[in-house]
Formats: structure tokens, C-alpha cells, sequence
């Protein structure tokens, strides 16, 4: 009877013991915290060039006077929406005055040519958003759909100076120099 | 109308105005950097004289004063210069006045009995002072002023006459000799 007693309390015991294990196994949180998260892929259109400097070496009255190399303008974008198009433009700052020898002695834009990826040479006589009006030529112009955001374009540019024109013939020998721009534009 | 409403009208104009300036902002054009190509052309100077003809001949004829050459020469002189030319002006010489025409025994026709008629002109001995060749051994064929002409060209055709009239004793022989034509621009 003794004994029966004893197992009893010994049954008890280990209940107790085994519910008290079991209360420790439940799992403790902490609060949660939060950390936000603000990724930005900017925009951006850059041009870049192959070389920055074209020579001549003109004959008088020569409608050909092609230039010493080749320049291959790279133009990458990485565009917003609504962005529908990316122009690359060339461009002097004076039209009448494209090249100068300093003296009063001109080469108009007019007399200065491009031929864009070996398509037709062009003068450079229109007005683009940049240079000033009737000094430029735009070479390309890229429509930008879904597919095309984030992307580049190469323009290979040869280079001439057509002295048969107008008052051009009678250029007085001398060294002209002058600054040919290269930009580009995402519109809208 | 109640405050709730208003604040909701408020609302949706605030974000139509929000709607507009985002999109004002979008439609701004972008540009990339202008890069620049630095242009050099260099135009030089150039000023030449080509001749129609190298070698005319001359069947003389003794104390004669006409002993015309066998054929004319044109002379065609082209130049690109700098404003800073006044003139160009084409020039025929012999090395030596003395001797323009020898045999080479010691006899001699002289400069002065040589000439030339430029363009149809009168035929004129080249007894003067070049800027080339021997003393008192040139003439001046034509110069051309240079205004605007930077660019330019002239001909010159030139008949020849060997007068004889003064060396009535010249011996038989072959009298060989070399006309030069030179211009020059200054």
C-alpha cells in the first residue's frame, strides 16, 4: 500500500516536470523592424567621341577636301518613360563663320559636310536645338519604345570642306581653324 | 457640404497638380554634354608656272634683224595666296647677258638681242634687272595686282625674235641657250 502510494506521488512528479519542459519549447519574437528600401536608376544620355580633332589639308576652289580621319560618335541613354525619342546633333556656333583664319576670312557652315555612316554627305545648314541657327545637321534620330530605354547608337562621321562655292574660290590661303560640337537630345 | 467632402475635393486637386507638375517635369528634354571636335584646314600658299611648249628653235639668218622663233609658248602662272600678296608678276631671264645664246667657241648672241612679245605686244629685249637669273639679263613679262584675287591665274603668250641687226659678224654655228620664265609673288 506503501509502495502504491509511493508510485503515485513519483507519477505526479514527472507530469509536473514534463509540463514544465514543455512551457519553455514556445517560441519568443521580438517586435519586427522595419528597413526601407529606395533603389534609383538615374537618368542619363551621354555622347562620346572617338577623337577631338579633324585636319585639312584644302585645294583652292576643290569642292573635295575631305577630312584627316574619321570620328564615331557614341551616344548611350538610360531614359525615363515618356521619353519617345534621342537626336544626335553636329553644330558650329556661327553659321557664317564655321572656320576662321582669324583675319576676316570665313568657312561657312555651309561649306563643311558630314556623311553620316557612310550615307550622303551633308552641309550643315539647318537650325538643331543647339549652335546657332543654320549651323547644324542632325544625324540621327532614335524612336524610343519599351524596348529600347536603355541603349546606345554609333554615327561614324567623315568629314568635308567644299571650297567651289560662292565666294570660296578665292579663299585666301591661311590656317582656319574651328570647333564642330557634338550633342545629343531625349525628348520630350 | 460637409468637411469631409471638402477635404476630399481639396484633395484630388492637390494630386491633379501633383499629376501636372510630374508630368511638366517629364516632358523637360534632356541633353547630354556637348563634345567638341577642334577643326584645323590649312590652305597653303602655292604659285606656279607651266609652260605650252620647252624648246623653240631659230633658223638666223645673218645681220638680219628678224630671226622669229619656231613656235610661240604660252605661259599659264596660277596662285592661292594670303591677303598679305599685293601682286604677282611673271618674269623671263637668261643666266647671263652676255651670253643668252652660245656656240660654245666663245661666240655669243646676248641677252639683248633677244626678245620676246608678250600677248602681242611689242618685242621687247630682256635687257632689264630680274629678281632671278644675270644682271641686265630679264624682262617683265606682266604683273597682276592681287584684290580679291587670291585665287587667280594669268596667260601669257610669248612670240621670240633674235635680231641680228647688231651682231652682223656672228660666224655660222648653233647657238644653244635656255630661256628660263619664273614668277613670283610679293
Amino acid at each position: 500500500m506503501k509502495t502504491r502510494r509511493l508510485l503515485g506521488i513519483a507519477a505526479v512528479a514527472i507530469t509536473m516536470a514534463f509540463a514544465t519542459t514543455m512551457a519553455s519549447a514556445q517560441a519568443l519574437n521580438s517586435g519586427a523592424q522595419t528597413i526601407a528600401l529606395n533603389a534609383t536608376l538615374a537618368e542619363s544620355l551621354t555622347l562620346s567621341l572617338s577623337a577631338n580633332s579633324v585636319n585639312f589639308t584644302l585645294a583652292a576652289g576643290s569642292a573635295t577636301n575631305a577630312g584627316s580621319a574619321n570620328i564615331t560618335a557614341t551616344t548611350a541613354w538610360v531614359l525615363k518613360p515618356g521619353r519617345t525619342a534621342v537626336g544626335v546633333y553636329a553644330y558650329f556656333t556661327s553659321a557664317t563663320a564655321a572656320l576662321t583664319d582669324g583675319a576676316g576670312d570665313n568657312i561657312p557652315s555651309s561649306a563643311f559636310y558630314i556623311a553620316d555612316n557612310a550615307g550622303a554627305s551633308t552641309a550643315l545648314t539647318t537650325s538643331a536645338p543647339f549652335g546657332a541657327a543654320n549651323a547644324g545637321l542632325q544625324l540621327a534620330n532614335v524612336s524610343i519604345t519599351g524596348t529600347n530605354k536603355s541603349a546606345s547608337r554609333t554615327d561614324v562621321m567623315a568629314f568635308n570642306i567644299n571650297l567651289s562655292g560662292g565666294t570660296l574660290p578665292q579663299l585666301p590661303a591661311n590656317t582656319y581653324t574651328g570647333t564642330l560640337n557634338i550633342q545629343a537630345q531625349a525628348t520630350p | 457640404m460637409s468637411a469631409q467632402t471638402k477635404l476630399g475635393r481639396i484633395a484630388a486637386v492637390l494630386a491633379l497638380m501633383i499629376a501636372a507638375l510630374a508630368t511638366r517635369v517629364d516632358a523637360q528634354v534632356r541633353n547630354s554634354g556637348a563634345s567638341p571636335i577642334a577643326l584645323q584646314a590649312v590652305l597653303s600658299q602655292s604659285l606656279s608656272v607651266t609652260l605650252s611648249s620647252s624648246s623653240v628653235n631659230f633658223t638666223l639668218q645673218a645681220g638680219n634683224a628678224n630671226n622669229p622663233g619656231s613656235v610661240s609658248v604660252t605661259a599659264k602662272t596660277v596662285w592661292a595666296l594670303n591677303n598679305t600678296i599685293g601682286l604677282v608678276s611673271l618674269y623671263a631671264f637668261f643666266a647671263n647677258s652676255t651670253a643668252a645664246l652660245t656656240d660654245g667657241a666663245g661666240y655669243n648672241i646676248p641677252s639683248s638681242d633677244f626678245q620676246i612679245s608678250d600677248n602681242g605686244g611689242g618685242f621687247t629685249a630682256l635687257t632689264g634687272s630680274a629678281p632671278f637669273g644675270g644682271a641686265n639679263a630679264g624682262l617683265r613679262l606682266g604683273t597682276t595686282f592681287i584684290f580679291g584675287n587670291n585665287v587667280g591665274s594669268r596667260t601669257d603668250a610669248m612670240t621670240f625674235n633674235i635680231n641680228l641687226s647688231g651682231l652682223p659678224n656672228l660666224p655660222p654655228g648653233t647657238y644653244t641657250g635656255t630661256l628660263t620664265l619664273q614668277a613670283q609673288a610679293i
